[in-house]
């Protein structure tokens, strides 16, 4: 990243801690002020609707352009190959012009054209590998892969965007699996992301978008490991279906079953545990959901009791865990207990709040009537809703 | 000076440590406050609201499906008053605990007593539409007009809201309302709105978007429940601006009178935006009339030789100015 694009974070950081602060009620309006003279952050920053709308119409443009052009010229494929890898290039170079000036690059125009230059450029690469070279499709989806590691590897360490960090670990997860031996390879890459992202997370040296980045390989990386070792992928070979060569089941080692049925059960309470030791709070987060995921393993080898009864328990369970660390932690001495607390801080609450109604709304929102003329009353056919079941009578 | 921070850990955001370290040492923080910051800032103290708000969601979301998959599949041996009764009872203790613990009706925007109140509230509200719903199965009150348990229980629903100030529960009453009409808007929409709508569904959306934002307008002008503004605007701009762009795109013969209200009503909502400071009105009028434009200039070049690029072009150089619109109405809007 540029040195000056580092800075403009760091001040963009302070200056959100700030926001929070005072959003809190923590200091007053003069010391806000105070703190954004000291510490002045030369980008503009639109809100996020902004920053969305600003983005998706740069795609509109980028793409019509595109379609308008690749319709014109397109006699033969390479022509084609060449538009979109132009195409991408000028993205390229568009980004690392916007990235540069405080004025443009928190608009989201420059993340716009950063995922479109990435991507048209792989299509490119991928069109010119099948079409042009005449490799065969396994042989192109691994230099693609290639690619595709570096390509948002390099994206994510000059822009320090998390998504590109992301992509890079997904497309190097991909590649590893097709490997022989993936599924062990998933462990070792796994780990090894992991141990590495891990050490840098708080690594003052690093911008705060790398830093962000390293929570995000760090958490693939644990779901590498996972993946690999879940009893219920061992058996289903779910990463031997990515390999380039069809799975072979009988070289399954002794004892894998066992060990993998132990990390099943493991890993979650691990995750959880280290997450609740360093208090931070994506690692709780990605235990927990490793923990939903180990009791559906669970549930998918040992049916102890209906369905119904095991969605209907472990749902009240959730709930009173939920209800129990919310009242221990209220009514501990300073409403904290081990460094947490049930208190916003100096979050926003209030935004918090309203995003939570989209959630609710699209998980219960009852299903519309069919439309036309009013159907009739349909007995045993009819629906029940509104309550989250969906089921028929 | 002990920091408190997290276990076995160096400083954590060092960019906002060295920053509070900095502020101390001018005089803008008091030691108090740079404390308290310099801890949160290490770790020292972490919130998780956030992590109990999922537990919670995660937890309701099982409980209810748990009940409806019993329901689905046990009903008969269990018999149909057991079952109403039993979701009836569940939804009662629910509703009874949110009447003991919530506040005192206001007009305002009133504080939930606790992380839990909204969920439980959701819960027993989810429990009495579900029997609802079962009551109306199997025991056949409305008739041939079953379909308006939709709207009993999207009335309970708003009750529910005004109540015990919930969004959720209003952003529930409103899509139930339109799911009464056939409407879907949930983030994953039916097709209601899509392709091939029908005319009455088309009416419904309008009707329906038109009220909501109707009651948006009345909310925060007569400063009953302000804050619900916000659930009552999306919802209705959704439905009024999907409503007339389902005109625009699908209906062939009359298409220019519903281009012509659609931009109408797009900047109208954008003028009402820009000088609310409302940025999400401003980008779904602007996304609608944009959509709609380009309609618009695909329409000459149905057939012809260019009949691909050129309306891709200009769909490109409307985009541009759309571009400038957005730029010129940031800098000028109070809500950036």
């Amino acid at each position: 990243m540029r040195r000056e694009a580092i800075a403009w974070e760091r001040a963009a950081e302070v200056n959100a801690a700030a926001r929070g602060w005072r959003r809190a009620g923590a200091i007053d309006d003069a010391t806000h002020r105070r703190i954004r003279e000291a510490f002045p952050d030369p980008c503009v920053t639109p809100g996020a609707v902004w920053r969305v709308l600003t983005g998706a119409m740069v795609a509109a443009i980028v793409l019509c352009t595109l379609a308008a052009m690749a319709l014109s010229v397109w006699r033969s494929a390479t022509q084609l190959q060449v538009v979109l890898l132009v195409w991408g290039a000028a993205c390229l170079v568009a980004t690392e012009a916007l990235e540069a000036s405080p004025r443009s690059a928190r608009r989201g125009a420059a993340g716009a054209t950063s995922v479109l230059g990435v991507g048209l450029f792989l299509l490119g690469s991928g069109l010119t590998l099948v079409e042009t070279v005449g490799l065969r499709d396994d042989d192109a989806i691994d230099v693609l892969l290639v690619a595709a590691v570096l390509t948002c590897g390099l994206a994510a360490w000059r822009w320090g965007g998390p998504l590109f960090a992301g992509l890079a670990a997904g497309a190097l997860l991909c590649g590893l699996a097709r490997l022989p031996q993936g599924r062990l390879l998933w462990l070792l890459a796994g780990a090894a992301l992991t141990g590495a992202a891990a050490g840098r997370l708080d690594d003052g040296r690093l911008a705060p978008s790398h830093r962000l980045g390293a929570a995000v390989l760090t958490v693939l990386g644990i779901g590498a490991v996972y993946a690999a070792a879940n009893v219920y992928s061992l058996d289903e070979g779910v990463l031997e279906h990515l390999a380039r060569l069809a799975p072979s089941r009988e070289s399954l080692p002794r004892g894998a079953r066992l060990a993998a049925g132990a990390a099943t059960a493991l890993l979650p309470p691990a995750v959880l545990a280290w997450g609740l030791g360093s208090r931070r709070t994506f690692l709780l987060d990605t235990g927990i959901v490793l923990l939903a995921l180990s009791v559906l393993t669970l549930r998918h080898y040992v049916q102890v009791a209906p369905l119904w009864v095991v969605l209907t328990l472990s749902g009240a369970l959730l709930v009173i865990l939920a209800l129990a660390v919310e009242r221990a932690l209220r009514r501990a001495r300073a409403g904290e207990f081990a460094g947490y607390t049930a208190e916003p801080l100096f979050s926003d609450e209030r935004r918090q709040q309203a995003l939570q109604v989209l959630p609710v709304v699209a998980a219960f929102a009852p299903e519309a009537r069919a439309p036309g003329p009013d159907p009739g009353f349909a007995g045993e056919g009819g629906r029940f809703g509104g309550g989250g079941a969906q089921e028929k009578f | 000076m002990a920091h408190g921070g997290a276990p076995g850990s160096r400083d954590v955001n060092r960019d906002v440590v060295r920053a509070i370290g900095r502020l101390r040492a001018d005089g803008v923080l008091s030691a108090g406050q740079a404390d308290l910051f310099d801890r949160v800032a290490r770790r020292g103290l972490v919130s998780v609201r956030f992590e109990i708000r999922a537990l919670l969601y995660a937890g309701v979301l099982l409980v209810t499906s748990g009940v409806g998959v019993l329901v689905a599949q046990h009903h008969q041996e269990i018999g149909p008053v057991a079952v109403a009764t039993g979701l009836l009872l569940a939804a009662a203790i629910c509703l009874l605990w949110v009447a003991r613990r919530g506040a005192p009706f206001s007009w305002g925007e009133v504080p939930s007593p606790s992380v839990a109140f909204d969920y439980v509230l959701l819960l027993g509200l989810l429990l009495l539409a579900a029997a609802l719903a079962y009551g109306e199965v199997q025991f056949t009150v409305l008739g041939p007009r079953w379909a308006h348990h939709l709207l009993i229980v999207a009335a309970a629903y708003l009750l529910a809201a005004y109540r015990w100030d919930s969004r959720t529960a209003l952003g529930l009453a409103l899509t139930t309302l339109a799911a009464w009409r056939g409407l879907s808007i949930s983030l994953v929409p039916a097709a209601t709105l899509g392709p091939g709508v029908a005319a009455d569904l088309r009416a419904s959306a309008i009707a329906l978007g038109a009220l909501y934002a109707g009651a948006a307008a009345l909310s925060a002008r007569l400063g009953r429940k302000a804050h619900f503004e916000e659930v009552f605007a999306n919802a209705g701009l959704v439905l009024l601006l999907g409503g007339l762009l389902s005109g625009v795109l699908e209906d062939y013969r009359a298409w220019t009178l519903w281009l012509g209200a659609l931009l109408v009503v797009a900047g109208g909502v954008m003028a009402v935006a820009f000088r609310l400071g409302r940025s999400l009105y401003f980008a779904a009028g602007l996304v609608a009339a944009y959509v709609a434009l380009v309609r618009v200039l695909f329409e000459p070049f149905r057939y012809g030789r260019h009949a691909d690029s050129i309306p891709l072009l200009l769909a490109a150089l409307l985009g541009a100015a759309v571009l400038g619109v957005i730029f010129w109405a940031h800098r000028r809007m109070r809500d950036r």
